[in-house]
């Protein structure tokens, strides 16, 4: 029986990889090249050029202006940087152009191979109605919800039958980004013409659809690898719910809540649900988990997520050698599902945003950078110190992960790692990793999509600040304006100064002579 | 020089006298303060404790972070104390908005005259692929705004002036 491609075409080569993407997950898959001894290009916009990718890829190719869709989403441009330097495999990545099925087929209509799933499914997945049609024919379990296409009166008239809360969601959607949850009815037309604007402006679709907002439910996702010769295994799950409006923060596998039985059973479901779509290559089935451990497909990630390291740490697979050893059309190395993942992981994602300012983004060169290491920690980065971030992208710009035998032991290594990263430079999130380390409700495991926003505070300690703390503060404020005020002092009376450092000069020059 | 120095809501009276001897409240203290790298972070070693902080100032407001927490102080020399008192004590926040990065402005939500509160949304600003509202850092009423929704705007750029409420 001919299953797929790979059998019809015989296997892939793969000689040399372009990655078609920026910052740590450039980074990430040029280490995993490296590993396989496939060299790498790096494409980069005007803004890029010092990038880390840039300097770790073995060839680079410019390819436009700042804004993405002057660069990084200029499909034809890439090709022809694949072109240009003999690249016959295109990795994308996340983000960008992962998720684009015109993309993927246009890079195999031109004869490379493309390290991800087939077009077809990425296309399926990519519309939230037509994933939830393909999957319901696998018994896959959906939240309740509305088909898209519909109008704003018929959609007021749906959220009344499926119940408030409700959650509109962008058909085109993803990162939270034209999502709004709705409490009442009254606050409906606000959501929905702020969710089909933001839709619009991200996606150039405003087309929006409802879902049933499940209350205190967890994200749970289950990483699915299938390659071409039928095979298909699930590498066990990831507790996502630790986020701020849609954004996932931080990431654990397994998760507290799932026991063999359950993950099994769920497991089968993400299985099924991949296969729905033909599914090859990496993918990830995000569900919603409520209270009473019921679960709900949400939608299917076409592609290598950022939080895969965590599933890496307790699998002992390396994610992206598996896509490409897929997409070589090679048999993976995985034969059986993960039902008893090794030890406990967690992420933590560093973004340039300010906890104390309502997480607003922030950019600018790093000054100064310390980055952890020491036992059971991995920091999978994009930056450097001197390195610059700039508006154009994503605020992610570094991810702190920890490996430990329990759970215990992994958070322990995240407090210890969080308290050695120091960046400076610009503002970023490290501070409400370290308070959110401190919750004991995150540390008990007592999480849900809205703990964040509803159970979190960056300006309220569950543990006390003692009075030795603010006697530092003051002391370090006082010293540093008393500096200061000294500093400026010396330079009203420089004139000496000024002249003996002349002399210097007039002195070094005569001796080099 | 004698400095009076509020953290959170808590004061303190620093003494620093020219050899660089501290005494908190009448008490000395030991301590080492070491700039690490010219842009913020500094290394503290007192008699019980090493520690890193990173300290931010502005017009002698300070926002000081240790250890994932952030402490807001101010510091003000016996002169200045004196003078705030005469204005009706210390501290009081800026009434005006600025764009804390460059970005676009997708909506203007409040009009010149209208009354807000603190916390309320007054901009909404684009930047990094996401939308993030401003919010008035006082109560007051709006009284000038030098944006308007389409408009690019840089880093530190003006936006809005709240003045302080009229009684």
């Amino acid at each position: 029986m001919v299953r797929n491609t790979a059998e019809v075409k015989g296997i892939n080569k793969i000689n040399k990889v372009l990655i078609a993407n920026r910052g740590e997950i450039a980074v990430r898959i040029i280490r995993a090249c490296r590993d396989l001894g496939i060299p790498t290009v790096g494409v980069y916009s005007d803004v890029d050029r010092t990038a880390l990718h840039i300097r770790y890829a073995d060839q680079a190719v410019h390819i436009g202006a700042p804004p993405p869709r002057e660069s990084y989403l200029r499909m034809e441009k890439i090709i022809e940087a694949a072109k240009l330097t003999g690249a016959d495999a295109i990795h994308p990545g996340y983000g960008f152009l992962a998720e684009n099925a015109d993309f993927a087929q246009l890079v195999m209509d031109e004869g490379l191979t493309w390290i991800g799933p087939p077009p077809s499914a990425i296309a399926t997945m990519g519309d939230k109605h037509s994933a939830r049609m393909a999957v319901q024919k696998y018994n896959v379990p959906l939240v309740p919800g509305t088909e898209a296409g519909l109008s704003d009166e018929d959609l007021f008239r749906a959220a009344e039958r499926i119940g408030y809360p409700v959650l509109i969601k962008a058909t085109a959607g993803g990162g939270g980004k034209g999502m709004r949850a709705v409490h009442k009815p009254e606050d409906f037309a606000e959501a929905i013409a702020t969710a089909r604007r933001e839709a619009e402006s991200a996606f150039g679709n405003g087309d929006v659809f409802l879902e049933k907002l499940l209350v205190n439910a967890r994200h749970i996702e289950f990483q699915i690898l299938a390659d071409m010769h039928g095979n298909i295994v699930h590498l066990g799950e990831r507790e996502c719910s630790i986020q701020r409006r849609h954004q996932k923060l931080v990431e654990e596998a397994p998760s507290v809540v799932l026991d063999e039985e359950l993950r099994e059973r769920m497991g089968q479901m993400a299985i099924n649900a991949a296969r729905s779509v033909g599914y090859v290559n990496a993918g990830t089935i995000e569900c919603l988990v409520d209270k009473d451990k019921n679960y709900y497909f949400l939608e299917m990630n076409t592609r290598l997520q950022v939080e895969h390291p965590v599933t890496e740490l307790v699998t002992g697979v390396d994610l992206v050698k598996e896509q490409i050893r897929i997409a070589r059309g090679r048999q993976m190395t995985p034969t059986e599902s993960v039902l008893q993942p090794r030890g406990w992981a967690m992420e933590c994602r560093i973004n340039a945003e300010d906890p104390y300012a309502n997480f607003m983004p922030s950019t600018g060169k790093i000054t100064t950078l310390i980055t952890p290491s020491g036992p059971g920690v991995r920091v999978d980065s994009g930056i450097y110190g001197g390195s610059e971030i700039t508006p154009y992208y994503d605020s992610m710009i570094a991810k702190l992960i920890t490996w430990g035998e329990t759970r215990s032991e992994a958070m322990l290594r995240m407090r210890r790692a969080l308290a050695e990263y120091t960046i400076m430079g610009l503002k970023h999130n490290i501070p409400f990793h370290i308070n959110l380390l401190n919750s004991f409700k995150f540390i008990a495991g007592q999480i849900h999509t809205k703990f964040v926003e509803e159970n979190f505070s960056m300006t309220t300690y569950e543990t006390e600040v003692s009075e030795a703390e603010y006697e530092l503060a003051a002391i370090a404020a006082t010293l540093y304006e008393h500096r200061k005020r000294q500093l400026a002092g010396q330079v009203v009376s420089s004139g000496k100064r000024d002249a003996s450092n002349w002399r210097w000069v007039s002195r070094w020059e005569r001796l080099q002579k | 020089m004698k400095y009076i120095t509020t953290i959170n809501d808590k004061k303190y009276e620093i003494d620093i006298d020219a050899h660089g001897n501290i005494t908190v409240n009448g008490e000395a203290r030991y301590v080492d303060f070491l700039a690490l790298d010219g842009g913020g972070l500094y290394s503290v070693i007192t008699d019980k404790r090493s520690l890193q902080v990173v300290i931010e100032e502005e017009k002698s407001n300070y926002s000081i972070e240790v250890e994932g927490r952030m402490f807001e102080g101010h510091v003000f020399d016996e002169r200045a104390v004196l003078l705030a008192q005469k204005r009706g004590g210390l501290g009081g926040g800026s009434g005006e908005v600025k764009s804390p990065m460059p970005g676009l402005i997708v909506a203007v939500t409040v009009e010149i005259g209208q009354p807000v509160t603190k916390g309320q949304t007054v901009v909404i600003l684009e930047s990094m692929k996401m939308q993030n509202e401003l919010k008035a850092p006082v109560d007051g009423l709006i009284q000038s705004i030098s944006v308007q929704k389409g408009q690019s705007v840089e880093k530190g750029a003006a936006l809005i002036i709240i003045a302080p409420p009229q009684e």
